[in-house]
């Protein structure tokens, strides 16, 4: 190759990768700077708002709940999706192609309609209420809708998939034969469990507790359906500065500290984890 | 048509991929570049092509300058390790690329993919879909792909790789027969050095991105040019040492610890006191019983493999070598004492640093 | 491993599995109710309520708009995406690393932050409430899978298949037409799918981005969910989900019909 041929190789490059970052530059980027002058905009002073999502306890509280909604979310998730997945890693020709249907579709489903799916399981004339008092579980139907428990299961069910598959991924890739050597040298299945499988397939789990952690400090659609006045997200929050009390100072700073939480915890995460595999696992 | 590399110099950052290498390869003339990985062989193939812009230097085809034409301008035919069939086009379609790409008409086409697949004989599966293929009818597509558009010089890049031993064989001798029937320049690269010996007129050593020595495979065979060389092609025994008497033709290498000095022919200039090594090819190594002429050694084990055994000799300061003879009756059991003897006519001492050989 | 904690691991893991699948099923039951509530499960089972749907102006301009703004947002997404990932692949390891930042951005700031960043710039340019933005909110999500998608797919491109076009005499035009675009066709088609069906399947940037003129059909539900649950939002996710899955179905055949041999070994 010529320089000049050389030269226009990189311009091609440069050419095909522009339209994708003009547009996500016009779109993205500055809408978001623009919301972070907005934040500053606040006739009473840049730092007023931000002062007074931190200083204002009822504001600080659905921070806070934000914040304990993703925990228990996210630890029950990984609770359920680690045996599932190595349920996956058992199976085998059309039984693996259906269990990995049953994880890939629910990804693919509008999280509106999986949540309006709680909505009528759980009310309480709906079918689940009606199965557990037929069953004696319960004298009379539970409250499970628009309080915590509801908002717990629609975002639990919203987001296994999520941790699944990195866990799925990290115990795929452990050998076999590894488990068979701890065997022959004689260590009970608990043993190897807990020091060869378990250890081997951490990075999956924390990956998949990151993913689901910062996914679920976002959520919007399932607490502001499922849940109920105490329910309020930090997303529902600034759904309601801006809808209801048209306060676009207050909207963007707590957009910008919710923004801030995630890029803190996804740094503090990336320093132990990759990502990448992860996502292109989708 | 001759092919043509001066002063072909790579870098890689900090690292030399080819040193500064000139290399005339006559018209019709089948030249092999044998080295280890790494060495720079499938680097100077690949400046060849095109694919890879050399530092400094000149490619020249014809007496032509390529060095700045792009690889489609340059009309060679390479077959990659991989064959880098295309999976969605079939056989036919696979061959007839290069065609296609020159616009000839289509009976033009049909008639010459016919030809190329009869010529390798794979007449009939045309119509074929790649993933139906075996390695070595794959091998077979990737040089009909590659001969059918009558390049200029046919570039081939460890072809035969993938490929199990038997069918390795009979391609060596096939493309062997495709160059003697066509008679086009051709370079060639590989690894085995067995490969090397069965299809090449000439063969280029290379070593750490220099061209070692460079010859017909007699030639480099029986008269290596340095240590790595002599390793690289055949069996050989190397003993190590320092050159104690230059004489003409002739050198004379100290073996403190076996206590001999060792008397060899030498072609290169060699002084007294340089290191060196002396090349020993196992078949010239004769055994006699224990105490005859010659250095003492114990077989330390023997190694039936058909029509040949092998020896492996432990000598006085546990330094081994290995003999070999063509399988008779009887010959000498594990732990017998023998004496190890040779014509000094047979051993070549040879330096053992990198040298550029003039051929 | 030997049975014993296993089993107890199965039990679980099919009970999630199943937990995972059944539930999204209950708005089909629902959405063949008779009675103008919902009950689970239906008391009598009746079409009315489809009629209902198809009758009304509103939910099926909401449909329409729906199926434009998908059908735009996944046009987007495909050329961009496609132009992206032939850029990334032949991009410098900086470059590459910083576009891909870029391009995965959208899918890590929370989607509420980003609708209302959108919401705010939407209306002072005249976009909010058009087609036309709210296809664009939607590639920002879209176009990440495009580009992971046709990236893969590059990858499993044997290099050599584009040298051996090349030393072929094929100019790079002809390479990516005749080579590289067949080669990664299946892996487009993939991106594409997915890009469709979240665009369609998309509520918060929508919810922002409809105003009164442009509501998507998971924006005229979120609307109806919350003031009162009829069948008529059952049977719009009924629909909604049964174009997901479709659309998953055929994406998945297609591959399995498709597998082209990278290799013949």
């Amino acid at each position: 190759m010529t320089l000049v041929e050389r030269s226009f190789a990189s311009l091609e490059t440069g050419l095909l990768l522009l339209p994708a970052a003009v547009f996500l530059a016009g779109w993205f980027i500055v809408p978001l700077a623009q919301l972070l002058l907005l934040s500053l905009a606040d006739p009473r002073g840049a730092a007023a708002p931000y002062a007074e999502l931190l200083g204002n306890a009822v504001y600080r509280q659905i921070f806070l709940n934000t914040l304990v909604l993703a925990f228990n979310v996210t630890w029950i998730c990984v609770l359920l999706a680690y045996p599932t997945a190595y349920l996956l890693t058992r199976l085998r020709g059309w039984l693996l192609g259906l269990a990995v249907y049953c994880v890939l579709i629910p990804l693919w489903i509008s999280v509106l309609v999986r949540t309006f799916s709680w909505m009528l399981i759980l009310e309480r004339n709906g079918p689940l209420n009606a199965v557990l008092v037929s069953l004696r579980v319960l004298e009379r139907p539970a409250s499970l809708l628009f309080n915590n428990t509801g908002v717990v299961i629609g975002m639990v069910h919203v987001l296994l998939p999520y941790a699944l598959l990195p866990i799925y991924s990290a115990m795929r890739t452990v050998e076999p034969r590894l488990l068979l050597a701890s065997e022959g040298l004689g260590a009970t299945p608990l043993m190897t469990f807990r020091r060869i499988y378990l250890p081997l397939t951490l990075p999956g789990v924390a990956a998949a507790a990151t993913f689901v952690f910062l996914l679920a400090l976002g959520f919007f659609v399932t607490p502001a359906l499922l849940g109920g006045i105490h329910n309020l997200t930090a997303a529902m929050l600034i759904d309601n500065f801006v809808n209801e009390r048209l306060v676009w100072p207050l909207a963007a700073a707590a957009s910008f500290c919710l923004l801030a939480l995630i890029l803190v915890l996804l740094l503090a995460a990336s320093r132990f984890l990759q990502f990448g595999q992860t996502l292109v696992a989708r | 048509m001759p092919l043509e590399f001066h002063a072909i110099a790579k870098r890689y950052g900090n690292i030399t991929a080819l040193w500064p290498l000139t290399l005339s390869i006559s018209a019709g003339e089948f030249l092999t570049l044998l080295g280890p990985s790494g060495s720079g062989k499938t680097t100077l193939l690949n400046i060849a092509a095109g694919y890879l812009d050399p530092d400094a230097g000149a490619v020249l085809i014809d007496g032509r300058d390529v060095t700045l034409l792009p690889a489609r301008k340059r009309n060679m035919g390479m077959v990659f390790q991989s064959y880098a069939l295309f999976p969605h086009l079939s056989v036919f379609e696979n061959v007839a690329y290069g065609l296609r790409v020159r616009r000839r008409p289509a009976g033009e086409i049909r008639r010459r993919v016919e030809e190329a697949l009869a010529l390798v004989r794979l007449d009939g599966l045309a119509d074929r879909a790649i993933r139906d293929l075996s390695g070595g009818q794959g091998q077979r597509v990737a040089l009909a792909r590659a001969l059918v558009i009558d390049p200029a010089v046919l570039l081939m890049d460890e072809p035969l790789g993938a490929l199990d031993r038997q069918l390795r064989k009979h391609m060596q001798l096939e493309i062997r027969r495709l160059h003697r029937e066509f008679g086009r320049t051709t370079l060639y690269v590989t690894h085995d050095q067995e490969e090397a010996l069965v299809m090449s007129d000439r063969i280029g050593i290379t070593n750490e991105g220099r061209l070692e020595q460079l010859g017909t495979p007699r030639q480099l065979y029986e008269r290596p040019g340095n240590a790595f060389v002599a390793s690289f092609l055949g069996e050989s025994n190397l003993l190590f040492g320092r050159v104690s008497e230059r004489n003409g033709g002739w050198a004379c290498l100290s073996l403190p610890d076996l206590g001999i000095n060792l008397r060899g022919l030498v072609d290169v200039p060699l002084a007294v006191g340089d290191e060196a090594a002396a090349l020993l090819r196992p078949e010239i190594l004769r055994l006699r019983p224990d105490g005859g002429d010659g250095i003492a050694a114990r077989i330390a084990e023997t190694l039936y493999l058909g029509e040949l055994i092998a020896f492996r000799l432990e000598l006085p300061n546990k330094q081994e070598l290995w003999s070999r003879r063509m399988a008779t009756e009887s010959w000498p059991s594990e732990g017998t004492e023998v004496r190890v003897g040779w014509q000094p006519e047979d051993i070549r001492v040879l330096p053992i640093s990198a040298n550029q050989t003039r051929e | 491993m030997r049975p014993g904690p296993s089993a107890a691991g199965h039990a679980v893991g099919s009970a999630v599995l199943a937990f995972l699948f059944l539930p999204v099923l209950a708005v089909v039951p629902a959405s063949f109710n008779n009675s103008s509530f919902i009950r689970l499960p239906p008391q009598a089972l009746s079409l009315r309520w489809y009629h209902a749907f198809l009758a009304d102006p509103e939910w099926l301009r909401a449909l329409g708009t729906s199926v434009s703004v998908a059908v735009l947002a996944t046009a987007l997404s495909v050329v961009l995406g496609l132009m992206t990932a032939l850029g990334l692949d032949r991009a410098p390891p900086r470059l590459r690393a910083s576009i891909v930042a870029l391009v995965l951005s959208p899918l890590i700031v929370p989607v509420i932050m980003t609708s209302v960043a959108l919401y705010y710039v939407s209306r002072f340019v005249g976009l909010h409430g058009t087609v036309l933005g709210l296809a664009m909110g939607h590639t920002l999500l879209c176009l990440p899978f495009v580009v992971i998608n046709v990236g893969v797919a590059l990858k499993g491109v044997d290099p050599n298949c584009q040298r051996a076009a090349e030393g072929l005499g094929a100019s790079p035009w002809r390479v990516l037409r005749t080579v590289t675009l067949p080669l990664i066709l299946p892996g487009l088609v993939g991106g594409a799918a997915f890009a469709f069906v979240t665009s369609f399947d998309e509520v918060v940037i929508s919810i922002f981005l409809s105003g009164s003129q442009a509501k998507t059909l998971p924006v005229k539900m979120w609307e109806t969910v919350r003031v009162e649950i009829t069948p008529v939002a059952a049977v719009a996710s009924t629909l909604l989900l049964a174009l997901t899955v479709l659309v998953f179905l055929a994406v998945q055949i297609a591959r399995k019909s498709n597998r082209m041999g990278r290799s013949y070994d």
